[in-house]
């Protein structure tokens, strides 16, 4: 299935797998969900929402580590 | 089933690691307020008539705490004003001075500018590339720390401050207790709380109110909120020994949840131990080339300012 994914200004159609939820997206584009804040169609959601083909996901890198 | 604890919504947006507590935006946004509200009258921070200095960096924790001390402004319980540090970082620092004045602005609180430059006569990007020839030198974070300490406390008694207050938050403050730790500096860990002690009438009290928020739940507050915040991070904070140990904590506590809270929380019994046992009572008297308080001869800010002229 297709999602859009939006990071910073960055926003790209991504494909993949079923059933995956937000922490196992984030951990496939390599980004710690403890430093992210992550709104799926608008709405913020953690770290288990699943996410349906269509989805509009939206990474906001919130905090900033050395 | 994921739904909030307090009112049913099955519109979550946390699942508290530390507690398991399940909260909807609202939920969070109002148990967040209430929880900064109680610390301030637990650990008695604020006083009706207080006049707080508030540095905003605009960032996501100066920003939020704006947000709630603007709501005991507009109770006529405090006075409010709000002060930016420009450090000079190039490329960093802009943006957040046009957002903090933002938000000062939209709530009307009262907003100043004030720059390294103009009080040290250089910025902290110069600094630093003069420092990078020298033996024996410090990280910027050290030049900061020391620079901005010094403009908040002469600004605060220039404004009639009775109160400064800082956003520093749960995981700025466990950082800081694990550090000075490690590095056996007990001197300063008898100065770590939620409010300074004033040991002489030209320090203005300093304030913690966001002490026990975990850094990724302010994140969390201002995203709900829909508040304008500054997300980046400081070119220079990568450099330091602060960074490393919370790189140390944040992997702990994925395992550890509580791991914070508790440091925090065995300080806290710690240091009336630590006070008695360490605390030095020097006389404070005051720099004798900037007539801010210090035990030396010379503050801090006008020792390393001394040193680069004798250069």
């Amino acid at each position: 299935m297709k999602i859009k994914l939006i990071i910073g200004e960055k926003e790209e159609l991504i494909e993949i797998s079923e059933n995956k939820t937000v922490k196992n997206l984030l951990d496939i584009i390599d980004i710690a969900s403890e430093t992210v804040v992550v709104k799926k169609n608008d709405f913020i959601v953690i770290d288990e929402e699943i996410i349906e083909d269509g989805d509009l996901i939206e990474v906001i890198q919130v905090i900033y580590g050395g | 089933m994921n739904s909030c604890d307090k009112c049913g919504n099955p519109n979550i947006i946390i699942k508290k690691k530390q507690s398991g507590q399940k909260l909807c935006k609202d939920c969070f946004i109002k148990s967040t307020q209430n929880k900064v509200l109680k610390d301030i009258r637990k650990y008695n921070l604020l006083e009706k008539g207080d006049n707080v200095l508030l540095g905003l960096s605009g960032g996501k924790d100066s920003v939020m705490l704006l947000d709630i001390l603007n709501t005991l402004k507009k109770r006529n319980i405090i006075d409010l004003m709000a002060v930016t540090i420009d450090e000079g970082i190039c490329g960093y620092r802009e943006e957040g001075i046009e957002i903090a004045a933002r938000n000062a602005k939209k709530l009307g609180v009262e907003h100043k500018v004030v720059t390294f430059k103009e009080y040290f006569g250089m910025t902290l990007d110069d600094i630093i590339s003069k420092n990078n020839v020298k033996e024996g030198r410090r990280n910027a974070c050290t030049y900061c720390g020391v620079f901005r300490r010094w403009i908040f406390n002469r600004v605060a008694r220039d404004e009639g401050a009775t109160k400064i207050a800082t956003g520093h938050n749960l995981d700025d403050e466990t950082q800081s207790i694990v550090m000075n730790y490690l590095e056996g500096n007990i001197q300063n860990l008898t100065r770590i709380g939620v409010k300074s002690e004033t040991r002489s009438n030209r320090f203005t009290v300093k304030i913690k109110p966001l002490r026990e928020i975990p850094e990724k739940e302010i994140a969390l507050y201002v995203v709900a909120r829909e508040l304008d915040v500054h997300f980046a991070g400081c070119p220079y904070a990568g450099e330091s020994f602060r960074a490393e140990v919370g790189n140390f904590i944040k992997e702990l506590s994925k395992e550890h949840p509580t791991i914070m809270y508790s440091t925090l929380r065995g300080f806290d019994k710690m240091k009336p131990v630590l006070k008695r046992e360490f605390s030095q009572e020097s006389i404070v008297g005051v720099c004798e080339n900037c007539g801010e308080p210090t035990v030396a001869r010379l503050c801090k800010a006008c020792t390393f300012l001394t040193d680069w002229e004798n250069e």
